[in-house]
């Protein structure tokens, strides 16, 4: 395949490349201070065209910042951690260790979420061994080549494996699995299911990423806003548009709340406005015929389903918009196809999730308003509540688990002595 | 004289025969002001359908070009109830398609008068492959498919469309006590013999045709020695693929049973939603647009016409229909389009070939990609 990613054959290579990197991980200790310093530079590194135009590539560059993961680590594992040090809890010592060689399964759709993942592995002080998905190799290894660059030494480039074999290799799946002693997984439900089948090792911890959907909601104190209709736009037609819609954390459903006095058409217009000028900064390359007929499709069966409802979209594929009412949001058709339901209550909406829904993209301008609908949120299984334009801002926690700290050992030590 | 009535008498108007003459500029010219005319008359009779072409991003009645005209996806016609013109009174007929593994089926309701127009313009295009005679017809499939009211799925309405070139029809299948469809082989010997030096016609559905009477004849060494047929086929290739069967292998083992030359076995593509017209492959090998109806390809990024030379998703124009919504459907079908006019066989006007069908989307997550679909012990995984 290449000298980065390596087109795997048989279970021998997997579990040879496993022990390598064990070895490697154990006999060169890193410290959390001294991956954030590689991380930074391949965040510089990333400043280049070729790699910037890999989606995803500009939230990664802040991502590796240290100003966004120290906070990070000192939130899930404690000042102390970053240092290397053990941090004293009423007479005994607790420290953080690398659970060992994490396998990663991501998905196939989001071209980071490779690096994203081992990148969470690697601040646990781990080993990694990752799993490609075939359309995603081409923009791992863009990636990769600058973490070369910016890691001299090898720190964190000897202890990452990346293989590329067949969805349909089951031996190597299983292979993979019983080499490593933690996974991080992302997927639907299928493929989910599939992989925490696997022989894990029994001490192995499994993380799972699974499938969840977003939605977008605004009270009119947001929407009814004339001033301010330009920039909430703006927000979430880029929340619409970052990986085509089809990341767990896209909005599907805006949920507008209805208020006296303001009328949805003047947003909606808005709304169409900021759409166009999202495509027309961030035109569509490629489309699989299937979408197209998919977004057709939902065109058609909304505004056949009722006389009433509404729709905004230009002759091609690009976008759409459509708007009508209901408590309930529609199958997702995503392709930047969003959806707009009017509403009364907002609390209404939220009180009928049920765990589905992973991230709400809110836009309201009352803080208590906000305080009470993302305690509704978090008690109807909303996992993050984050302002519209945010809504793929990747952090911790995540699908409400810590990043680092299920990858990572806390090691109590009482000590022997007094 | 009502809207309805000037619609009926336009399209009584369209020359029919010879259903291949006219430019692609006449053509054109032709069926638009005739297609905006019935998209307006559908929207007086369904405010659904009002309400769905009123979104157009173009406004029809300004349209220039039939491909700006507000076109449905044939997915449309899974609702139910179904998208009709008329009332419930008046449908005589509805059609089923042929859905697979547990889909929806598309339904279209006819009234007499659409009946009528389907008739009169399949009977125009096949006669323009196989000649004006009638015939003994001979049917690949069971006599239970063809139900004389009432619903109709795709093989009977493909069957019935063809009866009128008919002397006399005759099923060679029968249910045996398993419900299965089987070849009655002695009732087919006798037809053979019976007919062997006419002009026969003989219609099946592709899969039916390879699964029920190539391959049991091909196992048993019998060729039926009928020279003078012409074999038409349609519905889908993807059974026929999952057993490697290709196009030339089907043409040529049909061939071999009936003992006629190649061309005599002609492949055409159609669907229910799409009634009335039928595309059958020409001896080059494309399928031509008769006068009444029209071919865009779209490239599926753009959704704007491709040119010659690409591949995109069909859609399929008709003028025929009244009483339902179904002048302009883009189909979930991918095609070539081989060129706008020009074929070597004479025929003018649009002429492609069909690629594949165009697999159904799937919802992804940030996951679900690499969706090949595993059984059991194979992972499909992001």
């Amino acid at each position: 395949m290449n000298n980065l990613i390596h087109s795997i054959g048989s279970a021998a290579e997997l579990l040879g490349a496993a022990q390598r990197v064990r070895e490697t991980s154990r006999q060169e200790n890193v410290s959390p201070s001294q991956v954030l310093d590689v991380f930074e530079r391949w965040s510089a590194a990333l400043e280049t065209n070729a790699v910037r135009q890999i989606p995803g590539v500009t939230f990664l560059r802040l991502w590796f910042r240290r100003g966004t993961l120290e906070p990070i680590l000192i939130r899930e594992l404690g000042q102390g951690y970053l240092n290397g040090e053990w941090s004293d809890h009423g007479g005994v010592r607790l420290r953080a260790f690398p659970l060992g060689v994490i396998g990663h399964w991501p998905a196939g759709n989001i071209e980071i979420q490779p690096i994203l993942s081992l990148s969470c592995a690697l601040l646990g002080g781990n080993g990694c061994l990752v799993r490609v998905p075939s359309g995603l190799t081409e923009a791992t290894h863009l990636i990769m080549e600058k973490l070369q660059e910016a890691d001299c030494d090898g720190l964190l480039t000897n202890r990452i494996f990346l293989a590329s074999f067949e969805h349909s290799r089951t031996d190597l799946h299983e292979a993979m699995a019983q080499a490593v002693d933690g996974a991080m997984v992302w997927g639907g439900l299928e493929a989910v299911s599939k992989i925490r089948a696997l022989p894990f090792p029994h001490w192995a911890r499994v993380v799972v990423f699974g499938p969840r959907l977003s939605v977008a909601a605004m009270d009119a104190s947001a929407w009814g806003d004339s001033k301010a209709q330009v920039s909430w736009c703006r927000r979430i037609a880029r929340d619409v548009w970052q990986f085509e819609q089809q990341a767990c954390s896209s909005p599907q459903t805006l949920f507008l709340e209805r208020g006296s006095g303001c009328d949805p058409t003047e947003f909606l217009e808005q709304l169409k406005r900021a759409f166009e000028e999202e495509n027309r900064a961030h035109p569509r390359q490629q489309i699989e015929p299937a979408l197209t007929s998919a977004i057709c499709q939902a065109r058609a069966s909304w505004l056949l389903a009722d006389p009433s409802n509404r729709a905004w979209f230009p002759k091609s594929p690009d976008w759409t918009i459509l708007q009508g009412t209901g408590l309930d949001a529609p199958a997702p058709t995503q392709g930047r196809t969003l959806t707009v339901l009017l509403v009364d209550d907002l609390v209404d909406v939220i009180s009928r999730f049920d765990g589905a829904v992973q991230t709400m993209g809110l836009g309201t301008q009352e803080a208590q308003r906000e305080d009470a609908l993302a305690y509704a949120a978090g008690s109807h299984g909303v996992d993050r509540v984050v302002r519209l334009g945010q809504m793929h801002v990747f952090g911790s926690p995540w699908d409400g688990m810590d990043l680092v700290r299920p990858m990572v050992r806390l090691v109590r030590h009482g000590r022997s002595r007094e | 004289m009502s809207i309805l009535t000037e619609i009926e008498q336009s399209i009584e108007s369209l020359p029919m025969v010879p259903p291949y003459a006219s430019s692609p500029q006449e053509q054109h010219a032709r069926i638009l002001a005739l297609l905006k005319r019935e998209l307006a008359y559908a929207a007086d009779q369904n405010p659904s359908f009002r309400n769905y072409i009123e979104h157009w991003p173009i406004d029809y009645r300004a349209a220039e070009e039939i491909v700006d005209l507000p076109y449905l996806p044939v997915a449309a016609f899974k609702a139910n109830p179904p998208l009709s013109l008329v009332p419930a009174g008046e449908i005589t007929r509805t059609l089923t398609s042929s859905s697979t593994s547990g889909q929806v089926p598309s339904r279209v309701v006819l009234n007499a008068a659409t009946a009528r127009r389907m008739t009169r313009s399949v009977v125009a295009i096949i006669r323009d492959f196989i000649g004006p005679a009638r015939r003994p017809y001979l049917v690949i499939d069971t006599p239970e498919n063809i139900s004389p009211q009432g619903e109709l799925g795709a093989r009977g309405a493909a069957i019935q469309g063809l009866s009128s070139f008919a002397t006399e029809l005759f099923c060679c299948l029968s249910r045996n006590q398993a419900g299965e469809p089987e070849l009655d082989l002695a009732a087919l010997r006798a037809f053979s013999t019976k007919w062997k030096d006419q002009e026969v016609l003989v219609y099946g559905f592709t899969y039916i045709v390879w699964t029920h009477l190539v391959q049991p004849l091909l196992r048993q060494g019998i060729t039926l020695k009928m020279p003078r047929v012409h074999v038409l086929h349609s519905g889908g290739w993807k059974r026929l693929e999952q057993q490697a069967v290709t196009k030339n292998v089907f043409v040529r083992d049909v061939a071999a049973v009936f003992g006629c030359s190649l061309d005599r076995v002609i492949d055409y593509y159609g669907m229910v939603e799409n009634v009335g017209v039928v595309y059958p492959d020409c001896p080059s090998g494309n399928k031509h647009v008769p006068v009444f109806a029209d071919v865009i390809v779209r490239d599926p990024l753009t959704l704007a016409p491709v040119q010659a030379g690409q591949e995109g998703l069909v859609q399929v124009c008709s003028v025929l229909p009244t009483s339902f919504p179904g002048f302009l459907l883009l189909t979930d079908d991918m095609a070539e389009l081989i060129d706008y006019d020009g074929c070597s066989c004479g025929r003018r006007g649009t002429h492609f070939r069909f690629a594949r069908r165009v697999p159904k989307a799937e919802i992804r997550g940030c996951g679900n990609l690499e969706t090949a679909r595993y059984s059991s012990g194979q992972l499909s995984q992001a």
